[in-house]
C-alpha cells in the first residue's frame, strides 16, 4: 500500500493515519460545496448555469491558463538554466530578483498593470500578471533540481560530443522533466482558479465571478454547483501529471563526490541576456514597485481624501497581516509535513492518493473555499464562525500545496540511509526523524513556511469572507482603498506589503531546498 | 587512437598551486596510470584534458594537435572527442544501457546500430541493452560507463577512479573487463587512480603525481623497485629503510653487505629494501632478530622484526610466504636477496 522506495519497509500507520487527516481536512471545503450543490435548488442551478455565461468564463479562463503555463515553463527554466549554469556575473542578486514577483500580493500588481497603460485591461493584462508572477515557481522548482543534479552527467553528453543546446536538450531537460512538471501543475492549478490577480483587470474569469455570486449568498447553490464543476479540471490535471511523470525518480543514480557543474561562458551574448533579464524582472518587481511611487506622489484629492482607510489604520493593520500570515505559515507547515514525509519517503497508491490530495486546495477560488470553510463553521463549529483562527486555518489549507513544494524538495535530498543510522541507534520512527530529519530539514521547512506567509499576505478573497468584523489587514485595507481610486492613500498598505515581500524573499532564497549542514544545493 | 602530450601544465586556484610543471606523454594505444593521494590533483589534470577547467600555462596536444595552451587556444570539450568515464559511470538514468552507449553516435546510428552492440560485446554487457541503468550492479554500471565512451571512436578515454566502491571480487572482473576492452579497441587511455595496486597492474606506464607535481613517470617494474625518492618508494609499495654506508657497488648495513643497483654516492645513505626481499631462515647465518608481530594476507603474511646491533635497535618488517611464515616470539636470521637501491642519507 504505501511502501519504502526503493522497497522495503512500509509506511508506519501513524503516519499514514496522520496523512489520512490531513488530506480530509483539505478536501473538506471541496465536499462542502459539492454537498451544497447536490442539495441545492436546482432551478438556480440550471439558471445560474444558462444565465451567467458560464462557457465564455470558462473559455477566458482556459485561454489564460494555456498562455501563462508555457510561458512560465520556458521563463522559468531559462532563467534557471542561465543563472546556474553560465558565468552570469551577479548571480546571487538576479536569482534574488528573479524569485520576488511569487512574493508579491498579486492584486497590488494587478492593480499596478492596470493603471500602468488601459491596453493591460483584458486578456493582455492577465496575461503579464498571472505569468510575471507565476513564472518563479518554475524557476524555484527547476534551479533546485539543476543544482542538485551530477555534473558528471553532463560532462559525460559534452565528451561524447554534445554542444550546450544538446547537452540541455537531451540531458539537462530530461532530469528536469519532474521538477518541470511539478512547477507547471502548480501554476496551471494556481490559474484555474485565480481571482487577486483579476481585480485590477476588466477580464472576466471563472474565479471572479464565482466569486461575486458567492459574495451575495454565502451557500448559493447554483455558485456551488459551477465552483464544484470547477474542481473536475484540477483533478484532471492531478491525474494526468501523475500518469505523464510516472515514476520518474530522477535522483542521481551515483553518490560521487558533489562539485558544482562546470558553467558556460557568455561572451558576447552577455549583454542581450542580462537586457532580457532586466525585463522580466521588470515586468515582475519592477511594475508593481514603479506603480507604488507613482501612486504615492499623487497629490489630487480624489487620490487622498475620502479614502476608507488612512494612514491610522497602517499599524494595527500591519501587525494583523504579519501575526495572520506567520500563524498560517507555521499551521500550513505541520499540515504538509505528514504529506511530505510520505511522499519523499515511500510509494504505493496511498502514498500518491495522499500526495494528489493537497493539491485539491486549489480545486475550488479561494473565495469559494472559504466560504465553505464558513458554511462548515456556522454549522458545525461555531466557536470558529467569526473567529480569526478560521481563517488562519483556510489559509494554512488553501496554501498547502505551497508548503508541500517547499518541504519535498528538502527532504528529498536527506538520505534515507541518515534515518537507518539512526534506527540501528536505537531511536524509534518518531524519535529519529525529531532528532535527525527535522533538524536537518529546518531550512526546507523556514521556505515552506515563508513561501506561505507570502502566499497568505497576497490574499484578498478569502480575508474578505472570512474576517471577523472590525479586523482589518494591509490586503483589505489595501483594496478599500485602491478600489475607490484613492491611490496615494492606498500606497502604504503596498509598500508595507512589498517590505514584507522583498524580506520572505530574502528568506526563501537562502533556505529554498536546503539541507543544514550540507554546503547547499 | 591518438597520442596525448602535456607540455609544462600548469593550474592555480586562487593562491592555491593545484597543478605545477605537468610533462606527460601517453603513447598511441597504450594506457598510463595516474596515481596520486587524494587532493594530489588527479581530478583537476583530467578535467584540464577534457576541456572543462582551462590550465593557467603550458599546452595539451591529442594526436598532435594543440586544444589547448597558454595563449588562448581552448578546443571545447565536446569537440576534443575524449571518451570520459566518470567515477561512478554517470549513467544517464532516463536512457536505457544501449541508448545510454548510443548516445554519442550519429542519429541515424542510435537506434540499434551495429556499434552499440559491438561495443556492449566487448564489455561483456551483450545482453544488457534493453535494461536501465539502476537495474544493473555497480561493476555493470563502469563497464557500460567504458562502453558508452567508446562507442563513437574517441581519439583517447579518461577513466577517473572507474573501480572506486568496487568489493574486491567484483572489481578484479571489472578490472580485466575493462583492460581487454580497451586492448581490442587499441585505445590510448589515461586512468587515474589513488589505488597502487592497480596503476601498476593496469598502467603501462605509471606517473606519481605529488602535491601537484610528476615525482616520477616509469613503467610498474622500474616504478617499484627504483623509485626516485623514499617517499615514491613507500607510496608505490612497502618498505624498509635503513642506514647504511655505499661503497663501490655495495652497501653496508645491518643486514649485511648487500648489492646495489642504480647510482648514487658513496658514503652515507639510505638503504630501501621491499620486505618480500627479506628472507628469514630458522637456522643459518645472517643478522639475528625477533618476530614481534604478523599480519595474515591470506597467500602471504607480513612479519615485523625488531633487531639490536650495537646498541640501536630497528625495526623491520619482511613478507613471506603464510606456509612458511614464523610465529611471534620466534628467533630468526634474516638473509636479503636480489639488489637494492640507495638515496642520499637525509642530512
Amino acid at each position: 500500500m504505501v511502501e519504502r522506495r526503493g522497497g522495503g519497509r512500509s509506511a508506519p500507520a501513524g503516519l499514514v493515519a496522520l496523512g489520512i487527516v490531513v488530506a480530509a481536512i483539505i478536501v473538506l471545503p471541496v465536499v462542502i460545496t459539492v454537498v451544497q450543490a447536490i442539495t441545492g435548488d436546482w432551478q438556480e442551478a440550471t439558471d445560474a448555469l444558462t444565465g451567467s455565461g458560464v462557457l465564455g468564463l470558462v473559455r477566458n479562463t482556459a485561454l489564460i491558463a494555456a498562455a501563462v503555463v508555457p510561458i512560465c515553463g520556458i521563463l522559468g527554466v531559462a532563467a534557471a538554466w542561465f543563472v546556474e549554469r553560465t558565468r552570469l556575473p551577479g548571480r546571487r542578486i538576479w536569482a534574488l530578483l528573479l524569485v520576488a514577483p511569487i512574493t508579491i500580493p498579486l492584486f497590488v500588481t494587478s492593480y499596478a498593470w492596470a493603471t500602468l497603460s488601459p491596453s493591460f485591461q483584458g486578456f493582455l493584462g492577465g496575461v503579464c500578471i498571472t505569468a510575471s508572477s507565476y513564472y518563479p515557481i518554475v524557476y524555484l522548482l527547476t534551479s533546485a533540481s539543476l543544482r542538485g543534479m551530477d555534473p558528471a552527467l553532463e560532462e559525460s553528453a559534452r565528451s561524447l560530443g554534445c554542444g550546450t543546446w544538446r547537452v540541455f536538450h537531451r540531458v539537462v531537460l530530461p532530469q528536469l522533466r519532474p521538477a518541470l512538471l511539478g512547477g507547471l501543475l502548480l501554476v496551471a492549478l494556481d490559474t484555474l482558479v485565480e481571482y487577486d490577480a483579476f481585480v485590477g483587470i476588466h477580464y472576466p474569469v471563472f474565479a471572479n465571478t464565482m466569486s461575486s455570486l458567492y459574495r451575495v449568498s454565502f451557500s448559493s447553490s447554483g455558485a456551488a454547483l459551477l465552483s464544484a464543476a470547477s474542481a473536475l479540471p484540477c483533478v484532471v490535471l492531478l491525474v494526468v501529471e501523475a500518469r505523464v511523470r510516472g515514476n520518474a525518480d530522477y535522483t542521481r543514480v551515483s553518490h560521487g563526490s558533489r562539485r558544482q557543474a562546470v558553467r558556460y561562458e557568455l561572451g558576447r551574448g552577455r549583454i542581450p541576456l542580462m537586457v532580457a533579464m532586466v525585463g522580466l524582472i521588470g515586468a515582475g518587481v519592477g511594475v508593481p514597485v514603479w506603480t507604488l511611487i507613482e501612486w504615492s506622489l499623487q497629490r489630487s484629492p480624489q487620490a487622498l481624501s475620502g479614502a476608507p482607510a488612512g494612514i491610522a489604520d497602517l499599524v494595527p493593520a500591519s501587525i494583523t497581516s504579519v501575526l495572520l500570515c506567520a500563524a498560517a505559515g507555521l499551521v500550513a507547515i505541520a499540515l504538509a509535513l505528514p504529506v511530505a514525509v510520505i511522499a519523499t519517503r515511500y510509494r504505493g497508491w496511498m502514498a500518491t492518493l495522499l500526495e494528489r490530495s493537497t493539491y485539491m486546495s486549489f480545486a475550488l477560488p479561494d473565495l469559494v473555499g472559504a466560504a465553505a470553510l464558513g458554511y462548515f463553521a456556522l454549522h458545525v463549529a461555531p466557536f470558529l464562525y467569526e473567529n480569526i483562527a478560521l481563517l488562519v486555518i483556510a489559509y494554512a489549507i488553501l496554501f498547502a500545496p505551497m508548503a508541500l513544494v517547499g518541504l519535498r524538495v528538502t527532504l528529498g535530498q536527506i538520505e534515507p540511509s541518515l534515518d537507518e543510522a539512526a534506527r540501528s541507534l536505537g531511536l524509534g520512527g518518531l524519535r529519529s526523524f525529531g532528532r535527525v530529519t527535522l533538524p536537518l530539514a529546518r531550512p526546507g521547512l523556514a521556505a515552506a513556511g515563508v513561501l506561505v506567509f507570502a502566499f497568505a499576505l497576497g490574499d484578498l478573497s478569502s480575508a474578505q469572507v472570512l474576517l471577523p468584523p472590525g479586523v482589518t489587514t494591509l490586503g483589505t485595507q489595501f483594496w478599500a482603498d485602491s478600489s475607490t481610486v484613492a491611490f496615494a492613500a492606498a500606497a502604504p498598505f503596498a509598500a508595507v506589503m512589498l517590505a514584507l515581500s522583498f524580506v520572505a524573499t530574502y528568506v526563501l532564497m537562502s533556505r529554498f531546498g536546503k539541507v543544514r549542514g550540507v554546503g547547499g544545493i | 587512437m591518438a597520442d596525448l602530450r602535456c607540455d609544462a601544465v600548469a593550474k592555480h586556484f586562487h593562491e592555491h598551486r593545484v597543478l605545477t610543471d605537468i610533462d606527460l606523454t601517453v603513447p598511441h594505444g597504450t594506457l598510463t596510470a595516474v596515481l596520486g593521494a587524494s587532493g594530489s590533483g588527479k581530478t583537476t589534470l583530467l578535467r584540464l584534458i577534457m576541456g572543462f577547467a582551462h590550465a593557467d600555462s603550458g599546452r595539451i596536444l591529442l594526436g598532435g594537435d594543440v586544444v589547448s595552451d597558454a595563449s588562448g587556444v581552448h578546443v571545447k570539450p565536446e569537440a576534443r572527442a575524449i571518451g570520459y568515464v566518470a567515477q561512478e559511470g554517470a549513467l544517464f538514468p532516463h536512457l536505457s544501457v544501449g541508448e545510454n552507449v548510443g548516445f554519442g553516435l550519429p542519429r541515424s546510428e542510435r537506434r540499434s546500430s551495429h556499434r552499440i552492440t559491438e561495443v556492449l560485446q566487448l564489455v561483456g554487457m551483450g545482453a544488457s541493452e534493453h535494461r536501465h541503468p539502476h537495474e544493473i550492479s555497480g561493476g555493470e554500471q563502469r563497464r557500460v560507463a567504458l562502453a558508452r565512451a567508446l562507442a563513437p571512436h574517441p581519439k583517447m578515454v579518461l577513466l577517473d577512479e572507474p573501480f572506486s566502491g568496487l568489493d574486491a571480487g567484483l572489481r578484479v572482473e571489472t578490472r580485466e573487463a575493462v583492460l581487454a576492452a580497451l586492448t581490442e579497441e587499441e585505445t590510448t587511455s589515461l586512468l587515474v587512480t589513488h589505488d597502487q595496486g592497480e596503476a601498476m597492474s593496469l598502467g603501462r606506464e605509471v606517473a606519481v603525481l605529488r602535491h601537484g607535481c610528476l615525482a616520477q613517470t616509469a613503467t610498474p617494474d622500474v616504478l617499484y623497485h627504483a623509485p626516485v625518492d623514499v617517499d615514491v618508494a613507500r607510496f608505490v609499495g612497502d618498505a624498509v629503510v635503513l642506514p647504511g654506508n655505499r661503497t663501490a657497488g655495495a652497501v653496508e648495513c645491518v643486514l649485511g653487505t648487500l648489492r646495489v643497483t642504480g647510482h648514487g654516492d658513496d658514503g652515507a645513505v639510505l638503504v630501501m629494501i621491499r620486505p618480500e626481499q627479506i628472507g628469514m631462515l630458522r637456522r643459518g647465518v645472517g643478522s639475528d632478530a625477533l618476530v614481534t608481530g604478523c599480519t595474515y594476507f591470506g597467500p602471504n603474511t607480513m612479519v615485523k622484526l625488531t633487531l639490536d646491533h650495537e646498541e640501536a635497535t630497528y625495526l623491520l618488517s619482511a613478507r613471506a610466504f603464510s606456509h612458511e611464515a614464523p610465529r611471534v616470539g620466534e628467533r630468526v636470521h634474516l638473509v636479503v636477496s636480489g639488489s637494492v637501491i640507495t638515496y642520499p642519507a637525509e642530512v
